[in-house]
């Protein structure tokens, strides 16, 4: 117990505000691994009162105000009855008795913490520098909301299919299955508007919390599937950008994760310029050593990079982490090779695990770099047969310009085209005529482009009467130096 | 006396004890106790000289030991008072349960229960097993949150009985009679109850008159003024074929809102529901009354997750081809997270699936392919998609071909058949002629010397880029009326 006041008193006098943070935090630090335990069992309920004011008040080594000690009074308050719930969650569970555990009413009583923490900011007793204070609040907020809806819908599970249906009957009120997570949310949004609406002086504004806790915001919405909401974050962020201190002036982690969050926000709405540059601000910048985070960023940065730049991530990137190769090296050796049958069996594959992360849609579009390569390699085989054509300046080799349509759709059957079939043994060649429609016009969902160099696959025009497809001579495939 | 199985355990534990009570069955029994081994047993134990414990000498031993026997001996009688009772009530539930069990919806069940309740509360015991005897009754009472507060006076009740005022039946039974039977909650606890102006429960309806119009709620509604399943069955019935006969819309659509309203103060949740649903949001769908199309989809969405049989592959189509008219890509991808593999084989699912996957690649061939083949009524939804759709392929076409197409190609690869049903090679050309005058492609026409009409895409670029973008901007999401 002592270790704790220590800590305490210490940060007090030095400012230190994530040291502070340490002595609410529902972790023990690991040089006093059984704090919680002892500033429990230190106490009681009755002298809990007397022994709160010794410490605050009239401890000798801290030089509170009598606001600021009566504040801390409630938060420490708060925080013995959260003990108290915690140690007999933690007992519960690693007597694995985990149904005993009631993380419901951690949840509750770390819910309590919260409210004291934030009266003390929104009274202004709490100063700036205190503020990993609320970083603290929040993100347990978060865990203990996860694990109290896990445990929900465990013990709905358990108590057999008859309740359950009983349970359904609220399908119509949308009654969730993630009532604390939501809840949760809604408290840190509170903390959000605290930060976002304090009017002090930037150099004592707990503006400088306003990073971290709209990416815990973010987290929370994306794992509640209500993603638009974040956009109010970022809107109400852009809206306050004025008198709100530069991104870059915060501190590197909550750069990179709100970069990425935005990043990840910017490609959902198929955004892909903003979305390639979120991102790969968030991949530069990401600790090395992260190497989960890189691979959450390049999740989304492959994706948005095949489509804004056609480029497909090397091998070696994809070999740093044994997802990102399970994931995407099936489809990028089909996209290369041009083989629409592997494609197509790759995207069925994953596809359960591209809708889940949201880039199912986006890596669908692979397919037209895939046909470009593919009209591409028609255009190479061509060359030698035709050389009489060009007259030819030094160096520049002669190809053949004119390919005919039957000979694109015999392409198309190799690389396992079914669908270019006409149901009768033939090819529909109009429907080749259309992918090579496609491909000369600029991809059609690609409009939103902004920054993208190259727009169309390939240069060209389909004369149909004649039955070929005329490409124009110099670069008709932009950007694959053909 | 006759027990259910379920008693069996607890009869058992009636050997324990043949008491000296005087209105014990056999009332002849005075002072000699006949004890069952067990306890004789123990007893004897607490003698044994292994188990004496310093400081305890035998005087003491005999007398903790009677008090202890004797204490036993009053929870048995307790409880064996309890469970006469008990049993007697249970004969009259049971009797009750087979009358009531013909009425198939819950709530009406539930209504009955309650009923049944109030008259065995008159019979002043009711035991707090007997929420127990069915599981339906109990989880009834789960489901109102009602039983609590009977339980609790039972609860009392119990500990009543226990405190040793009266330990015995007969005892009670005197009571009752020098004041006149009365029960033991004085309280005017059942009409009270029945008279209660916040009923949270689900209410049965009594109108008969099949036919009502919409009206919105602003308080809750008097039983007199809602339908009950049989005449909302009777209802659908009827609108449907008014439907078919009439075609009026403001009519129909009125009466289906009035039922879906009745059966949802009813918390009726079966086939009915989802079929009330499902014709509405077929002939909204019909009409293109998109706002009653949603409300109905989201409710059905919740019905089916429910497993109550309806056609979910159709609606399933349905919301995949609406979500590829809204260009949703969030909607989609939680759409598509929602798929089971078994939706996924559904032919008209499997179309639907297509059509997305088309129109996402930008190949118009297939998707007016598959316009020209949706299942069920996609079509209508799909109609919504086309004109912008075309506009769009109108673009891609004037950007790859040069330097014309005959309007022939166009009609085809667009889809303008004229009749459907029955397609003639030309038939098309005029509507498609039309649409291509409508978006500004008029100056690209021509008309050849030998009768064959051109279009000259390479000069109409501009005109059907700019009309692509214009169309794919404006799409209302709420698709209100």
């Amino acid at each position: 117990m002592e270790a704790l006041w220590d800590d305490f008193a210490t940060a007090q006098n030095t400012c230190n505000g994530y040291l502070l943070a340490t002595t609410i935090s529902p972790e023990a630090p690991a040089t006093d691994p059984a704090r919680l335990y002892n500033f429990n069992r230190g106490t009681n309920a009755y002298s809990l009162q007397t022994d709160l004011r010794y410490k605050l008040q009239y401890n000798p080594s801290l030089h509170l105000e009598k606001k600021e000690a009566a504040a801390w009074h409630e938060v420490f308050t708060a925080f013995y009855a959260f003990t108290g719930k915690l140690l007999a969650a933690e007992e519960a569970q690693t007597a694995s008795r985990p149904r005993e555990a009631d993380w419901s009413s951690v949840y509750d009583s770390w819910k309590e913490v919260l409210s004291a923490v934030y009266r003390g900011y929104s009274g202004n007793v709490f100063e700036a520098w205190t503020i990993p204070c609320l970083y603290v609040v929040g993100k347990y907020l978060r865990i203990f909301a996860i694990k109290a809806d896990e445990q929900a819908a465990a013990s709905q599970r358990d108590s057999g299919l008859a309740f359950g249906e009983l349970q359904e009957e609220d399908a119509f009120g949308a009654a969730s299955k993630n009532e604390k997570l939501e809840d949760a949310a809604r408290q840190i949004n509170r903390i959000f508007a605290l930060c976002l609406g304090d009017r002090s002086p930037l150099e004592d504004s707990r503006k400088w919390a306003l990073y971290y806790t709209a990416n815990l915001l973010f987290k929370t919405y994306f794992r509640l599937n209500s993603i638009p909401l974040s956009k109010n974050i970022l809107r109400s962020l852009r809206a306050s950008a004025s008198d709100t201190p530069e991104l870059s002036a915060y501190p590197r982690a909550h750069q990179v994760t709100f970069k990425y969050y935005s990043g990840v926000i910017a490609f959902l709405e198929e955004d892909y310029a903003s979305a390639e540059e979120l991102l790969t601000f968030a991949y530069e910048s990401c600790e090395r050593r992260a190497t989960r985070n890189l691979e959450l960023v390049l999740m989304y940065l492959i994706p948005t990079k095949m489509l804004t730049a056609h480029r497909l991530p090397t091998r070696q990137l994809l070999q740093t982490s044994p997802t990102l190769d399970r994931l995407f090296s099936p489809l990028c050796t089909a996209i290369k090779r041009a083989d629409l049958r592997a494609f197509n069996a790759a995207l069925e594959a994953g596809e359960d695990e591209f809708v889940k992360r949201r880039i199912y849609l986006t890596l669908e579009r692979g397919r037209d770099i895939l046909l470009r390569n593919l009209f591409r390699k028609v255009f190479i085989a061509g060359e030698v047969e035709d050389a009489k054509v060009d007259g030819g300046g030094v160096g520049a080799v002669a190809k053949r310009t004119r390919i005919p349509v039957r000979e694109i759709a015999a392409a198309l059957r190799m690389a396992g085209a079914t669908e270019i079939d006409d149901g009768e043994g033939g090819v529909d060649t109009d429907e080749v005529e259309c992918l090579v429609a496609n491909a000369i016009y600029k991809d059609s969902n690609l409009q939103k482009l902004t920054i993208c160099c190259e727009q169309n696959h390939m240069k060209g025009y389909i004369a149909r009467d004649r039955g070929i497809v005329v490409l124009s001579k110099t670069g008709a495939f932009p950007g694959t130096g053909v | 006396m006759q027990m259910s199985p379920s008693y069996t355990a607890v009869a058992a534990r009636q050997t324990l004890h043949r008491p000296d009570a005087p209105p014990a069955p056999e009332p002849a029994r005075t002072q000699k106790v006949s004890w069952t081994p067990g306890v004789r047993g123990y007893v004897q134990r607490a003698f044994d000289a292994d188990s004496a414990m310093i400081g305890v000498d035998l005087a003491e031993m005999q007398q903790r030991l009677k008090a202890n026997l004797i204490k036993t001996e009053r929870e048995a009688l307790a409880l064996s008072n309890a469970q006469n009772a008990h049993i007697a009530n249970l004969n009259a539930s049971t009797s009750y349960l087979s009358s009531g069990a013909k009425i198939p919806e819950r709530s009406i069940k539930r209504k009955n229960e309650d009923l049944e309740t109030t008259d065995a509360e008159e019979d002043a015991i009711t035991p707090p097993w007997k929420k127990h005897n069915t599981n339906k009754g109990s989880m009834e009472d789960r489901m109102t949150g009602k039983s609590k507060k009977q339980d609790k006076k039972q609860k009392k009740n119990d500990a009543f009985r226990a405190n040793g005022l009266g330990t015995n039946a007969a005892v009670l039974e005197k009571r009752k009679q020098r004041f006149g039977y009365v029960s033991p909650e004085p309280s005017s606890h059942p009409s009270s109850r029945n008279d209660s102006p916040e009923r949270t429960g689900p209410l049965v309806g009594t109108c008969q008159i099949v036919e009502k119009s919409y009206f919105r709620l602003t308080a809750p509604p008097a039983p007199d003024t809602v339908r009950p399943l049989p005449v909302l069955e009777k209802a659908l019935n009827l609108i449907r074929n008014k439907w078919k006969n009439e075609h009026n819309y403001n009519y129909v659509c009125d009466q289906l809102k009035s039922m879906r309203q009745d059966l949802t103060v009813q918390h009726i949740q079966n086939e009915l529901t989802v079929k009330v649903y499902e014709s509405h949001a077929r002939i909204a769908l019909e009409m293109k009354d998109l706002g009653e199309y949603n409300q109905c989809q989201t409710q059905l969405r919740a019905l089916y997750k429910m497993s109550i049989p309806g056609r979910s592959e159709e609606f399933t189509a349905y919301r995949i081809l609406y979500t590829v008219y809204t260009c949703n890509r969030t909607d989609m991808n939680n759409l598509l997270a929602d798929l089971t593999l078994g939706d996924k084989q559904k032919p008209a699912v499997q179309h639907a699936l297509q059509v997305r996957s088309a129109l996402a690649s930008g190949n118009y061939h297939k998707f007016f392919r598959l316009y020209l083949d949706a299942p069920f009524m996609g079509a209508y939804l799909l109609d919504m998609v086309v004109e912008r759709e075309r506009i769009a392929a109108m673009a891609s076409i004037c950007k790859a071909y040069k330097p014309d197409v005959t309007l022939r190609f166009i009609a085809q690869e667009l889809a303008f058949f004229g009749d459907v049903d029955a397609p003639e090679p030309d038939a098309g050309l005029p509507q498609c002629l039309e649409f291509l005058c409508q978006h500004g492609g008029e100056p690209f026409v021509e008309r050849k010397e030998d009768g064959d009409i051109r279009f000259h895409t390479g000069k109409a670029i501009a005109v059907f880029e700019g009309q692509r973008a214009a169309a794919f901007r404006s799409v209302d999401i709420k698709g209100q009326i």
